[in-house]
């Protein structure tokens, strides 16, 4: 029943017709099309999709569209006026107040409010004002930043003009931090995520998931479903392929629709699309499904016992993967060791959570073209696996990725959305619009994988590492996804960080009924560094060794050639844990800081891209034809880049399909582009999302962007360079190899008063050789890695190094940790934007600390997720975020771009470490299974202090028996 | 996530709403701020065919000081209660509830209402408003009556309410000299988190400072908010030293009836009980001290 209805929103009067159960949230974005305000969770927990009402920061999810008429309602896009931001606006842009946006509309919204009502709000008041607004990026410290920045302003009385970017006399290149160049779409509203985009015609599809988490589908029946008015095609696992897809070639075990069993609660069983969500939603219900019950494993120790129901028959024990590693001897070593220490961790199994749900739009062309709308980390990947699924050559697939508010691996392959929506839209000849609720984001998972971790250290006198063995089951969920590396990463990367002549590594990838998990932020990494920082910590302890000097007489050293083949370049290791030392007062505080405070040390570092790609043949190759050759060399180039200058030479547009997920890669290659091609950053334009004008990068995962992506950025610049060169100096008089460009001149190499406008050399260029085009590409070196199984796992050419000092209390009583301090020192080779690698490192803070202290996925006995929302799935406010001191040590990888390494993931690993040292610190206690709860912090204590008891009370036993 | 067909009817008094309620009853809730009630509809923890939305009623809204103390109308919303000037001083524990829910967005939609005829157990606003005495006032077409807080919950989510019934407004009554009031509560993070427990004391104390009254309530540890009478016994007469509040805090414990969940075991969260009684107590009395 629809009714009239009169809005007031950003002083504009409309008239729209209504449903009475509509939510404000999705009246302005369905039918208004005002697509600013976001739909995070739905259901008031995440604040993305906040709007002022008479000027209070309100969920329009919670809010009926009918019961707010009369009001007036401000939306994001109300904020700038005639396209001149607010203060506050140019405050998050100048400050790097965000990152994938997705949460900034409503938090700019919330600190409007906040300003508006108070102009000099203290930190705390900002932090209380922001505390409804989640963000998974930032970790909340540019958001800080940026409010004090504007409310400095006000202050000053000066609103007009808080800040402008680089004035074009600034080098705005490489080392400079300049704005993301798409940070004034994201904080006006107007950036345009998946979910935001309507194609004519459209309609929108949903999937049914399994309702138990084991058993064998004996029945469907969609009868009911396709008589709904309004369904326009329902597909079940009998409509659609038999090819089955996943991650890693050799275990491609998922199937589109469900054929003849289902694994997990949630498993795709099938697939509606109607005229609208709603409809689809209701369709759902009405489809009729009958299983046969199996037994449920959702513990990964149970279900590789013998005898345990097999998930997957061609999996035996329920391990898909299994890795062995063993290098040198480490039984003879730790025969030799002064020192023996073995214990045990547990991890979990924590979600990325994302503020942007995943999403996608799917659309046949009649010409049997596929164009793919996708949020997504990895567009060539996705445009290799459509293929594979529907047949088709990759030729015919066009994948557009628009902006994606965030991803951290759960967005790294390719997704039940993607291939449903191209399904469906065949089935019914109109685009399909398909996006997760918050809900099934969970059921489609692919988080961290939960490890269970047994690990050995031998050490000799002077804490210097004889042997270390590890024994890992990864808890895979009920498909392997990315599992595979995962497995294989949990045990290749520990030799990286500090030297060890022994290792052995035995991991097992166990098939469980839960969702699968994936390639998180880390990728399998974070939890064996968790288990052997704190081991490290525990040795330094027991040996009466300060535990940041323990780890400097391991620490890697540069140029050297781990034992696993891993061939280090740069290595500022020492340097990252001497800064951090001295930057917290560690010599001041360890060991002396009342109980109930503590401090603790964590060390991590990551691959600057994987060395090798996940598929490894020719890149045309739609469908694997049995196994692929290995060999030691990338067949085709990782990141490959084209350059073209306009006409008029006073813009120059890069086009490279490398993902910009909110991390900052396009800022980033933008400049390593305009530094080569000698312009300022202002002048580029950055065309990324369209793999029908962009040519291949891999994608935003294993932290390759900046370094692959950045390789065939520059040398695209370079070759534009090079070509521009001869005409250059015929107006100079001088010699072609004598031209110089930056900032938009051309100049005498040693003269620069002898210059001349690049721009007007480019269009010298244009007016007699046509279009001025340069392109570049990279591809790792050859030869990575060893010659054993799984050599390949861990190989990069470059890798980042990274120390992290936490400080905290702990409510002793209640076991309550309030995380308070963070300083973190990096070696990322040199950055190319430090404001850029600042913000990861912040971010990968908060989230670590979230994830040692609070995050997890739960579940029933019978595999139910106990907490598939944002108010069960606990991530870190604005309140609970540290202060953070982010700091980058003078370093300069030789095959990097520019001296450059990765920051994205590595900023992750030393933190897990750093927050469980603090805490054992600040309690007397290790807690050693994650993550650490207050109640976990509260019950260690207690078992401690009988324990203790009970001691005394032995050794008292001799003493009263005389 | 979308909300099945329902239809919303603005009532324009409380004897429109009450009506409304009596005709539709059972297929109807109300609608006040609609944080709790949206997202049960969404997630179909129920399903009705009607909606009556209070947003429209004048003199359901606001705080005002009455001969007897303060009358909280029920579509006052949290945000509004927290800075309205009159719950300063004497009842500004009512600040540690409102201050600490949910987020300022759910604050500046939700009303004292909805929070407390909601009878959620983790609900923040009713172990205070029942330490102090409260009364609720409740309206039909047929006539008001008034009850003690403590006896409209009787399970969760379920009142004392009758079909065509509504919470109108909550009185607390202004409290004597010497009186102290806190609530102390625990939640997973710094903000937006849910209650894992939560007490709330109320004190009166006597020249010479023994107890006059003490009166202590829990939050998210019974199926009910729960007034912990057994403590108010014990401590009457009482100067409050540490044995004292260590023994209300075990009666505070004896009188939990936890479940366990996802936030806490049930035995952490009887831990929880006796910490926050004694950290309730201790700010309580320090407001007397004030």
């Amino acid at each position: 029943m629809f009714t009239a209805r009169n809005f007031t929103i950003n002083g504009q009067k409309y008239d729209v017709a209504i449903e009475d159960g509509e939510t404000l949230l999705d009246v302005l974005r369905d039918r208004l099309h005002l697509t600013g305000t976001k739909k995070g969770c739905d259901s008031g927990d995440c604040g993305a999709c906040t709007v002022l009402i008479d000027g209070e920061p309100l969920n329009s999810c919670l809010l009926l569209a009918s019961t707010v008429d009369g009001r007036s309602i401000t939306t994001i896009e109300g904020l700038a006026q005639n396209g001149e931001l607010t203060p506050l606006q140019k405050s998050f842009v100048a400050e790097g107040g965000l990152q994938c946006g997705y949460c900034t509309p409503g938090m700019v919204l919330s600190a409007t409010a906040l300003l508006e009502r108070n102009p000099d709000p203290s930190t705390e008041e900002i932090k209380d004002a922001l505390a409804g607004n989640l963000c998974r990026c930032t970790g909340y410290t540019g958001i800080m930043r940026s409010v004090e920045r504007c409310k400095n302003y006000l202050e000053g009385g000066q609103c007009a003009k808080p800040h402008e970017t680089a004035s074009p006399a600034e080098h705005s290149g490489v080392g400079a931090s300049i704005p993301r160049i798409d940070a004034a779409d994201k904080v006006t509203g107007r950036a345009l995520y998946t979910a935001d985009i309507s194609l004519p015609n459209m309609a929108h599809g949903k999937i049914l998931g399994s309702s138990i988490a084991h058993g064998l589908l004996k029945r469907i029946d969609v009868s009911k479903a396709k008589a709904l008015p309004g369904v326009l095609a329902v597909l079940t696992g009998a409509d659609v392929t038999d090819t089955k897809y996943g991650v890693s070639p050799a275990r491609y075990d998922e199937d589109v629709l469900a054929k003849d069993k289902v694994r997990h609660i949630g498993d795709p069983v099938a697939a509606v699309a109607a005229v609208d969500e709603k409809t689809a939603e209701r369709a759902l219900k009405l489809i009729e499904v009958e299983y046969e019950r199996l037994p449920v494993l959702t513990d990964a120790m149970e279900a590789i016992k013998e005898g345990a129901p097999l998930i997957h028959e061609k999996y035996k024990r329920n391990i898909c993967t299994s890795v062995d590693y063993n290098f040198g001897d480490v039984d003879a070593a730790f025969k030799e060791s002064h020192y023996v220490r073995e214990e045990t961790f547990t991890g979990n199994n924590v979600f990325q959570s994302p503020l942007e749900p995943h999403a996608s739009i799917a659309a046949w062309n009649h010409d049997g073209n596929l164009t793919l709308y996708t949020s997504t980390q990895v567009p060539p990947y996705v445009q290799y696996m459509m293929a594979h699924v529907l047949h088709i050559p990759l030729g015919k697939i066009r994948v557009i990725r628009p902006a994606v508010g965030g991803g951290f691996g759960t967005k790294a392959a390719t997704t039940p959305l993607d291939i449903c929506s191209a399904l469906l839209s065949r089935a019914c000849g109109r685009p399909v619009k398909m996006v997760y609720s918050r809900e099934e984001m969970f059921h489609y998972g692919r988080g961290r994988h939960k490890q269970h971790m047994k690990f050995k250290l031998g050490l000799d006198r002077e804490g210097r590492i004889k042997a270390v063995k590890s024994e890992v089951y990864l808890d895979g969920g009920a498909y392997t996804s990315f599992g595979v590396a995962t497995a294989y990463y949990a045990g290749s990367m520990i030799p990286t960080l500090y030297k060890m002549p022994n290792y052995r590594y035995d991991g097992y990838r166990v098939m469980t009924n839960k969702p699968a998990c994936g390639a998180m932020r880390g990728h399998g990494v974070p939890q064996p560094r968790f288990a052997f920082e704190c081991l490290l910590s525990m040795a330094a302890d027991d040996l009466g060794i300060d535990p940041i000097e323990i780890r400097r007489r391991n620490a890697m050293t540069p140029n050297t050639m781990t034992l696993n083949d891993l061939d280090i370049g740069s290595c500022e290791f020492s340097a990252t844990l001497d800064a951090v030392a001295e930057k917290s007062s560690w010599k001041e505080k360890f060991g002396k800081l009342p109980k109930g405070k503590g401090i603790g040390i964590g060390c991590g570092g990551f691959v600057s891209g994987a060395g090798y790609c996940i598929y490894r043949g020719q890149v045309q190759l739609s469908h694997e034809k049995g196994r692929e050759q290995f060999q030691k060399k990338a067949i085709f180039p990782h990141a490959n880049a084209v350059v073209r200058v306009s006409e008029d030479g006073e813009a120059a547009v890069l086009m490279i399909g490398a993902a910009e997920i909110g991390q900052g890669s396009d800022t980033v290659l933008v400049q390593m582009c305009a530094e080569s091609l000698g312009i300022p950053a202002s002048h580029m334009r950055m065309q990324s999302a369209d793999s029908e004008v962009s040519p291949l990068d891999l994608g935003a995962y294993s932290s390759r962007v900046t370094f692959m992506a950045g390789h065939a950025v520059s040398r695209a610049g370079a070759m534009v360079l090079e070509k521009m060169k001869p005409y250059a100096a015929a107006m100079l008089g001088c010699a072609a190899s004598e031209v110089q460009a930056r900032d938009g001149k051309m100049f005498v190499h040693g003269d620069a008063s002898r210059n001349v406008l690049w721009a007007e050399v480019a269009r010298q260029c244009f007016n007699d050789d046509g279009p001025l085009v340069g392109t570049g590409w990279y591809k790792p070196p050859e030869g990575l890695g060893g010659d054993y199984k799984g050599a390949t796992v861990g190989t990069s050419p470059a890798y980042s190094f990274g120390s992290s000092v936490c400080e905290l209390s702990v409510d002793l009583e209640t076991g309550k940790v309030k995380i308070e301090q963070f300083t973190d020192y990096h070696d990322c080779g040199t950055p190319i934007n430090p404001q850029g690698v600042h913000g990861q490192v912040e971010g990968a803070i908060v989230m670590g600390a979230g994830e040692t202290t609070m995050e997890g996925v739960e579940f029933g006995e019978d595999g139910h997720l106990v907490n598939p929302n944002l108010h069960g799935y606990l991530i870190m406010t604005i309140k609970d975020a540290p202060e953070i001191f982010s700091g980058v040590v003078d370093s300069y990888e030789p095959r990097g771009p520019f001296g450059a390494k990765e920051i994205g993931e590595g900023s992750t690993l030393p933190v897990l470490g750093a927050v469980a040292h603090a805490i054992a610190n600040a309690t007397g206690v290790w807690i050693k299974d994650l993550p650490i709860t207050p109640e976990k912090i509260v019950n260690a204590i207690r078992q401690k202090k009988a324990a203790d008891a009970a001691r005394r009370e032995r050794r008292d036993e001799p003493v009263t028996a005389k | 996530m979308h909300i099945s067909s329902i239809e919303v009817h603005k009532a324009a008094t409380l004897d429109e709403a009450s009506a409304l309620m009596g005709r539709f009853a059972p297929d109807v809730r109300l609608l006040a701020g609609g944080t709790d009630v949206l997202v049960d509809l969404k997630t179909a923890r129920f399903s009705v065919g009607h909606l009556v939305a209070l947003g429209a009623i004048k003199n359901l809204r606001g705080v005002t000081e009455e001969r007897e103390g303060l009358r909280i109308g029920a579509l006052t919303t949290i945000a509004e209660l927290g800075r309205s000037p009159l719950i300063a001083g004497a009842y500004d524990a009512l600040r540690d509830a409102t201050s600490r829910m949910a987020t300022p967005q759910v604050r500046n939609a939700a009303t004292v209402g909805g929070n407390v005829a909601g009878a959620v157990p983790c609900a923040d606003l009713p172990p205070i408003l029942i330490a102090m005495n409260a009364t609720a006032l409740l309206v039909s077409d047929k006539g008001e009556r008034t009850v003690l807080l403590e006896d409209l919950v009787v399970g969760p989510r379920q009142t004392i309410l009758r079909d065509n019934e509504l919470l109108a407004a909550v009185n607390v009554p202004r409290p004597p000299a010497r009186f102290g009031a806190a609530y102390a509560r625990f939640g997973l993070r710094e903000a937006n988190a849910i209650a894992v427990a939560g007490v709330a004391v109320a004190l009166v104390l006597n020249d010479d400072r023994t107890v006059r009254s003490a009166r202590i309530a829990l939050c998210a540890v019974a199926p009910v908010p729960k007034l912990v009478k057994a403590a108010s016994r014990l401590l009457v007469g009482r100067v409050l030293d540490e044995s004292a509040c260590a023994q209300a805090a075990a009666l505070a414990m004896a009188a939990a009836e936890p479940i366990a969940d996802l936030r806490g075991s049930a035995e952490y969260r009887c831990e929880l009980v006796g910490t926050l009684t004694r950290r309730a107590l201790a700010a309580a009395q320090q407001r007397i001290g004030r």
